[in-house]
């Protein structure tokens, strides 16, 4: 047989660690570590891929009004309750991470105060007992306030927080910084600006070994080839010895392949699109793996059943793999 | 129609005007120009008055605060007169002509000094001068009177004596200098000065005196800039600079960059007004020198001038809208000699008129001035220009090859664009240092006044250690540090450079976070015009042996600081040579030399052109650039530490 043409790289991306067991100094049952590739994705003979991209359960602090009917049945009344619908994407889909996004933080979608958010993060972190991850609800005055608070209500979690911009970053690293938290660094689908980010944030004081990189995604048919070959340059140029965009991927597919209209709209509006229950499913598992193959560490999705269907997707990559490996020293 | 008068202060000049007038065009009809680098669109909020009584229409606009509107000032491009006006005008506000004192104007045009000096010193003896022969040649030549055995014609006489004395083969011959040819000859007793210009690969006779007049020729040269327009009165007998001036273009009150330009000059009768701001620009400056240097009109017989493209069209009253039109071509690159009269320069009427050749719509004569200027076209190395203006240009290149590209860096390195920036003229600070601790700025002043502005270089300065002092971070936000200078206005953070005591403008000197995002782009756009165009020719920053810079910098550039924030590339820093105005020493070798001036040619002939709108990587790299210095920091290691 003839030998495979193997790229070797001076970088690697770096490892983040997402929450803290109790020997840590937290409560979770276990830890999470991302990163750690020393190729791209899924080149399993040319280089160490030590830790598998995880999916994280998306939970909000308050019913999220845009989401379609075929989503929302997969949860029911559970999405009343942040701490039962968090309690249930653990108890009954097996939940590794849960994404808890404080978007009834927002002024337009409830106003909830600081000390309201903070409480929430405590009882859920009380509740269940995978690492966690929290999300600000976008207006950038209210997270800088509420954002804070949960940090200090999950001190020693080692959580990982979201999102710090170009333009409103300082309060945020000083505030994960403080309290021991891993950072996710936005940026609007561009490398540079992904890079300065990173460079700001690091010039703060925060490691480049606490933040993951938020590229700003778009789902299939909108956009996601674009979000592809920003992240394979980001690799290539981790790989190649940049430790400043060698950050882990955070992707939020559930959040971009849910607004499309593709994954949304019923059967009766376009009956040769098929039934919406399984074509929402299917957009956001689509959109998920195809940024598995882009790179993503940390995967944000939605539905439960798209969700398994990625879960297998990546398990089935990874053990064929290994067996290759295995083989291979055979 | 309604008639309405208005006042200027401190002017006391009175105009009339229609009712609904705004106040802009009313300070135009009393000549006084008024800041308006928007074009009167109502954006750039530098043309605020004070109304003192009247009443105006005014809009509402982002650029009065509270506090102003309590002044009753306004903007004076869309306040609209209602009743009889007083108006008062900031110094702030106007384009101040008289601002630049001689000795700035010969500091800042720095080798185009106002002392006279020898044309073949200019150089440095860092390559050898052009010969000497200049546009227009003064001959004086004594005639023998015809007798019945040598009955040639008076014409015939003249040029046969000419040609004999000079070599030269006249062509052409005016008639209005022929129709009293006999009568002048006799008069002076066959002693007259013939003055032969060089005319499209022609001689012709422009003049001819009685007498000997052969000591007395001048010579002007212009650099038109989009922002400045700067002349030189030179000797074309002995090669010296009898006096140099800058002015602010005219042009400016119609817009602050080449584009709205354009635009304006489709509007009406826009062109013709373009172009009498420049005419009078440079009129104003002939008048001013032959004035000061005892030189009568006549004895001015041409006139040279580099100017970017657009600039030159509005000279000559072409029409400029392909300029700016997909694909950016241009009516003409290489312009025939003219008549001077023919864009009504007040010099000798018969006097010539040059124009150093384009390249492209983007990189004009000025930039050919500037290659011949500084020899990057006989350099046996590879060398780069860099000419920072509104519009930076860029030359790459030995004499082997030349490629240029523009880049449109905005005005903010000349002060425009930036809430306390100004031009490069006395009280401009220009350099600036501030301590580690208390972050107090101490800084030097142009004409060492009060401090009313910063111009390009104090920016340069100001950013460069501002980064160092930590008070900004790498993207050009001012930090939340617990110090009186740092303040929020507005929900823009801005740094105090100069408190309000010490100011000569009544209020404090700042730069705030969109000052400093205009000079990012501005500092962007050149950095990464220059990188691109690097690699587009498959070198590296290091392949460059000399990078010369040009541009109205005011006196002094701290390369060092240019290259900390990212406007220079990060390399052996005795590569870099500041070489001031280049355009108008360059159109100064093309008037007094023919070598010259046909080099001039032959490099806009052989300069390439690369359109940076097109090249697929310029974007990228732009955005890399838009970093203190540079989102990839290993291009900058010396700024690394």
């Amino acid at each position: 047989m003839q030998e495979l043409m193997l790229e070797t790289w001076s970088g690697a991306i770096n490892t983040v660690t997402i929450g803290a067991t109790k020997e840590e100094g937290g409560t979770r049952s276990r830890a999470i570590k991302v990163g750690g590739q020393k190729t791209l994705p899924f080149l399993f003979p040319e280089g160490e891929l030590p830790h598998k991209s995880v999916v994280a359960f998306e939970v909000w602090d308050t019913p999220p009004a845009d989401w379609p009917k075929n989503l929302t049945d997969a949860y029911g009344d559970s999405l009343k309750d942040p701490l039962k619908w968090a309690e249930k994407c653990v108890k009954d889909f097996k939940a590794q991470l849960i994404a808890l996004r404080l978007q009834g933080a927002h002024p337009d979608f409830g106003n909830k105060t600081p000390e309201q958010e903070a409480k929430l993060v405590a009882e859920v972190l009380k509740k269940v007992d995978v690492p966690l991850i929290i999300l600000g609800c976008g207006d950038d005055a209210k997270d800088n306030i509420v954002l804070p608070a949960c940090c200090e209500a999950a001190k020693g979690e080692r959580c990982l927080i979201g999102s710090a911009v170009q333009d409103n970053y300082k309060t945020l690293v000083a505030a994960v910084l403080a309290d021991g938290h891993n950072i996710i660094a936005e940026s609007p689908i561009d490398i540079n600006i992904a890079k300065q980010l990173n460079i700001l944030i690091s010039d703060m004081g925060l490691p480049l070994e606490r933040i993951v990189v938020n590229p700003t995604i778009g789902a299939l048919g909108y956009g996601l080839e674009y979000a592809y070959s920003i992240m394979e340059r980001c690799r290539l140029a981790a790989l190649a010895g940049d430790k400043t965009v060698a950050s882990p991927f955070i992707c939020f597919a559930g959040h971009e392949a849910w607004r499309a209209k593709e994954s949304k709209a019923t059967q009766e509006e376009f009956p040769e699109w098929g039934p919406e229950s399984e074509r929402g499913i299917i957009w956001e598992t689509i959109t998920a793996t195809a940024l598995l193959q882009s790179g993503a560490d940390i995967l944000v999705m939605r539905h439960p059943e798209a969700i398994a269907k990625v879960n297998k997707y990546i398990d089935n990559l990874t053990i064929s793999s290994s067996v290759e490996r295995r083989a291979d020293r055979v | 129609m309604e008639k309405i008068k208005v006042t200027f202060y401190p002017e006391n000049k009175t105009v009339v005007v229609a009712k609904d007038a705004t106040i802009l065009t009313a300070a135009i009809s009393a000549g006084i120009y008024i800041n308006s680098s928007c074009g009167g669109d109502g954006v750039c909020g530098r043309c605020k008055v004070i109304v003192k009584k009247g009443r105006v229409l005014t809009q509402l606009s982002g650029h009065i605060n509270a506090e102003e509107k309590k002044q009753n000032i306004y903007l004076a491009c869309v306040s609209e007169a209602q009743s009889d006006l007083e108006v008062e005008i900031p110094q702030q506000s106007r384009l101040n002509l008289e601002g630049l004192t001689q000795e700035e104007v010969s500091r800042r045009l720095k080798k185009d000094y106002t002392e006279p000096e020898d044309v073949e010193r200019i150089d440095t003896g860092r390559k050898p001068g052009f010969k000497r022969r200049p546009f227009t040649r003064k001959f004086y030549l004594e005639l023998p009177a015809p007798t019945l055995e040598d009955k040639l014609s008076d014409l015939d006489r003249l040029e046969r004596k000419l040609n004999t004395q000079s070599g030269l083969a006249v062509s052409h011959t005016s008639l209005s200098s022929i129709k009293n040819l006999g009568e002048l000859l006799r008069s002076s007793d066959w002693k007259v000065t013939v003055t032969v210009g060089k005319k499209n690969n022609t001689a012709e006779i422009i003049l001819i005196e009685p007498g000997d007049t052969s000591g007395r020729n001048f010579g002007f040269v212009f650099d038109i800039g989009t922002t400045t327009v700067s002349g030189q009165l030179v000797d074309l007998t002995s090669g010296k600079i009898l006096g140099t001036k800058a002015t602010y273009n005219k042009q400016a009150a119609f817009g602050s960059d080449v584009i709205t330009r354009i635009v304006y000059a489709k509007n009406g009768e826009g062109l013709q007004e373009l172009y009498q701001a420049v005419a009078d620009d440079m009129n104003e400056m002939i008048k001013s020198l032959v004035t000061e240097h005892h030189v009568d009109l006549n004895e001015v017989t041409c006139a040279t001038c580099a100017g970017n493209t657009t600039m030159i069209h509005l000279l000559l009253r072409v029409d400029p809208t392909y300029i700016r039109r997909e694909p950016y071509v241009p009516t003409l690159n290489f312009v025939p000699v003219l008549r001077a009269s023919e864009v009504e320069l007040r010099i000798n009427p018969r006097g010539l008129l040059t124009c150093l050749p384009g390249v492209a719509s983007y990189v004009g004569g000025d930039v050919t001035a500037g290659v011949i200027s500084s020899g990057l076209d006989r350099q046996d190395e590879l060398s780069v220009l860099i000419d920072i203006g509104t519009n930076g240009e860029i030359v790459i290149g030995n004499k082997e090859f030349l490629i240029s590209c523009a880049a449109s860096a905005g005005p903010a390195f000349e002060g425009s664009g930036v809430s306390n920036g100004m031009r490069a003229s006395s009280g401009a600070i220009q350099r600036v240092s501030i301590s580690a601790g208390s972050l107090e700025s101490s800084y030097a002043v142009i004409g060492n006044t009060k401090p009313l502005g910063i111009c390009g270089s104090g920016y340069i300065d100001l950013i460069s250690e501002m980064l160092k002092a930590g008070i900004l971070d790498k993207d050009g936000k001012v930090k939340e540090l617990k110090n009186d200078l740092i303040r929020k206005n507005d929900n823009v953070r801005e740094f105090i450079v100069v408190p309000k005591d010490k100011s000569g403008t009544g209020g404090p000197i700042v730069i705030n976070e969109a000052d400093i995002e205009n000079l990012k782009r501005a500092k962007a756009a050149i950095y990464s015009a220059l990188s691109i165009l690097v690699k587009h020719m498959g070198f590296g920053f290091n392949d460059i042996k000399k990078i010369f810079i040009a541009g109205g910098f005011g006196t002094y550039l701290d390369m060092e600081k240019a290259i900390s924030i990212g406007l220079l590339p990060d390399i052996d820093k005795r590569k870099f040579e500041f070489i001031g105005n280049s355009s108008l020493s360059g159109a100064r070798e093309a008037l007094l030399s023919e070598e010259a001036s046909l080099k001039a040619d032959e490099v806009a002939r052989k300069m390439a052109y690369l359109e940076l709108s097109v090249e697929p990587g310029y974007m990228d790299e732009y955005m890399a650039a838009l970093f203190f210095p540079h989102t990839d920091l290993s291009l900058f290691p010396s700024v690394r530490k």
